[in-house]
């Protein structure tokens, strides 16, 4: 028994380091001064005196507005997914009417487009309603592919509220969207949350509507910021490093603190389908 | 609680219900509606007008009804095959590693353990990492001769020099999926994690009493708990691997030689490469069609097997 548990430690120490491995890469990358990055050995630990590359960072690049913008994006995409998804959830769970199948099944199409795909279309849709180059118009192509996910987590939500609840507020005269923001919201609060972490998280990662729309350099987002380096030789690695960690440490802590929302509110909703 | 008290009135309310009929879903679901029409559903008519077209991202104006050309042209164009077995390679594997590896992590984090919490989340860090951000530091891993795998292809002596991993028609594919499972295979393994609790832990008890190994336990016990939802991220994954594109973008452009060039990059690389609105249009639709019936296989298999599962 104690044999077997040791190799079990073992193995999930191995499965840790996988996943965290090319992260700490990254980190240890943008912290090694550049002449030691093309070694013959590698560094495998930061050289701590190079703390300065982060401020370097946000000197040498746009940084700073970059990570503004992507925020912008991300939080218009979550309050936009929202507020447009909580009424057709609750229509889907809870109400009969012509089209139901129709508007799931539409729902579920949306899934197999690629972003791609619609970029050609969608530029022209921007152009004639002059949302090209505008951060507006990144968050509502993007809640266009958050929408649906999000309605589909919501209904699963809604499913499991008892219908007996709602009764009693039709009772004392709610009307029926009363019964949804009043009674059925605050219920569902927790899906919500993993509902609006994943249209934030799609808002934050988003990249190819970000390159083909913007073409202002202030309005650059993250992903486009830092894509701009691939391949790229004149910005040093190690700040390029140094970027993509400062881009993508807080999504992986914001995400380690609500993931037992996500988990649940996927679980409940939209993976069991 | 004062259902009791009030039920006369709420007798008359089942009558007569207080919101009035059928406008209440009508105006429920009009927004979201609207809203997908516009961003969705006009664009995929937009983009199935241009693919019966020729039309130059030049002159986007300038459309030349061609009919069925497109199609015809990709069903008997050798670069178009190798487009389509690159993405049933790519989709395939990534379905199969990455849920084999989320199903080995999630049985390995099933259970008691000292420091569960922690190692349970920390698996999750790479569906956290931003693709593009995941694309970068893969890229600079697999630099040809500065990075950590070249590193290690010559300390075990696979390698003199430097490997040219993503410049290599060989290895291009494989650095891809490597990047690509590395960052989903922890949804996999949180869904199924997920799915474990729903294990009967009595079942699993008596079946360890009645001295049933390891493998008859999983074959019993867990698989048919987890199946339903195996399946579902098989569906997931599938999908999700015939629409991403940044990481692949970014790694290698759908090169060298056109092993990476998936059914989304190929349609990306001919309309701004080769600015050829009307043929990329035509692969969207031929792909759309692909996980369209992808997922039509889906819910027949499963329905089938729900049926066979409920006469028995």
């Amino acid at each position: 028994m104690k044999h077997n548990s040791t190799a079990r430690t073992l193995a999930v120490l191995v499965l840790l380091g996988v996943a965290a491995f090319p992260l700490y890469w990254m980190l240890v990358t943008s912290l090694t001064p550049s002449e030691r990055l093309f070694d013959d050995t590698p560094n495998l630990l930061p050289t701590l005196s190079q703390i300065g590359t982060y401020a370097a960072a946000f000197t040498e690049t746009s940084l700073r507005q970059w990570l503004v913008n992507s925020l912008i994006v991300a939080v218009g995409t979550t309050v936009l997914s929202i507020l447009l998804s909580v009424l057709p959830a609750y229509a889907l769970s809870r109400l009969t009417f012509n089209g139901k199948l129709l508007l799931g099944f539409a729902l579920f199409m949306t899934q197999m487009l690629p972003e791609a795909m619609l970029v050609v279309p969608l530029y022209d849709i921007f152009t004639k309603l002059s949302l090209l180059n505008t951060l507006l118009g990144l968050i509502l192509a993007n809640t266009a592919f958050t929408v649906p996910v999000v309605t589909w987590i919501l209904k699963g939500a809604i499913d499991g509220v008892p219908s007996e609840i709602e009764e009693a507020a039709r009772v004392d005269g709610c009307s029926r969207l009363g019964i949804v923001l009043a009674v059925v919201v605050p219920l569902i609060a927790p899906t919500l949350a993993a509902a609006a972490v994943i249209a934030f998280f799609h808002g934050w990662n988003e990249y190819v509507f970000a390159q083909t729309f913007i073409s202002d350099d202030a309005l650059r987002t993250a992903s486009v910021g830092l894509a701009s380096f691939v391949g790229e030789l004149s910005t040093p690695v190690h700040t390029v490093m140094a970027v993509g960690f400062i881009y993508t440490l807080p999504a992986v802590v914001f995400y380690l603190f609500v993931q037992r929302y996500v988990v649940a509110g996927m679980t409940t909703g939209g993976v069991k389908g | 609680m004062m259902s009791r008290t009030v039920s006369q009135p709420r007798a008359a309310a089942r009558r007569a219900p207080i919101d009035h009929g059928r406008w209440v879903p009508a105006l429920f679901v009009a927004p979201v509606a609207l809203y997908l029409l516009v961003f969705q559903g006009y664009p995929l008519v937009q983009e199935f007008l241009l693919s019966v077209t020729s039309t130059s991202l030049l002159s986007p104006g300038q459309q030349t009804y061609v009919g069925l050309d497109n199609y015809r042209e990709l069903v008997f164009d050798p670069e178009f095959h190798q487009v389509l077995r690159v993405t049933a390679v790519y989709t395939v594997v990534c379905v199969v590693a990455s849920i084999g590896l989320g199903l080995l992590a999630a049985l390995l984090l099933d259970g008691t353990f000292r420091g569960r919490g922690i190692a349970r989340a920390l698996v999750t860090i790479p569906w956290a990492a931003p693709p593009v951000a995941a694309a970068l530091i893969f890229v600079w891993m697999f630099n040809a001769q500065y990075g950590l795998f070249s590193h290690l292809a010559q300390f075990f002596g696979f390698a003199d020099g430097g490997v040219n991993w993503l410049d290599e028609p060989s290895f291009a594919l494989p650095a891809i999926l490597i990047t690509t499972i590395w960052q989903i295979f922890p949804f996999s393994s949180v869904v199924i994690l997920a799915a474990l609790q729903g294990v009967p832990s009595e079942l699993r008890e008596a079946a360890v009493i009645d001295g049933a190994d390891r493998l008859s336990i999983f074959r019993a016990v867990t698989w048919p708990t987890i199946r339903p939802s195996v399946a579902l991220l098989t569906l997931l994954i599938t999908v999700w691997s015939l629409r991403r594109f940044d990481v692949i973008w970014l790694m290698t452009q759908g090169g060298p030689l056109g092993e990476t060039n998936t059914l989304v990059i190929d349609l990306y690389r001919r309309a701004f490469v080769y600015l050829d609105l009307g043929r990329a249009a035509a692969v969207g639709i031929i792909g759309l069609v692909v996980a369209i019936l992808v997922t039509l296989v889906y819910f027949w298999l499963t329905t089938r097997a729900e049926k066979a599962a409920g006469k028995r």
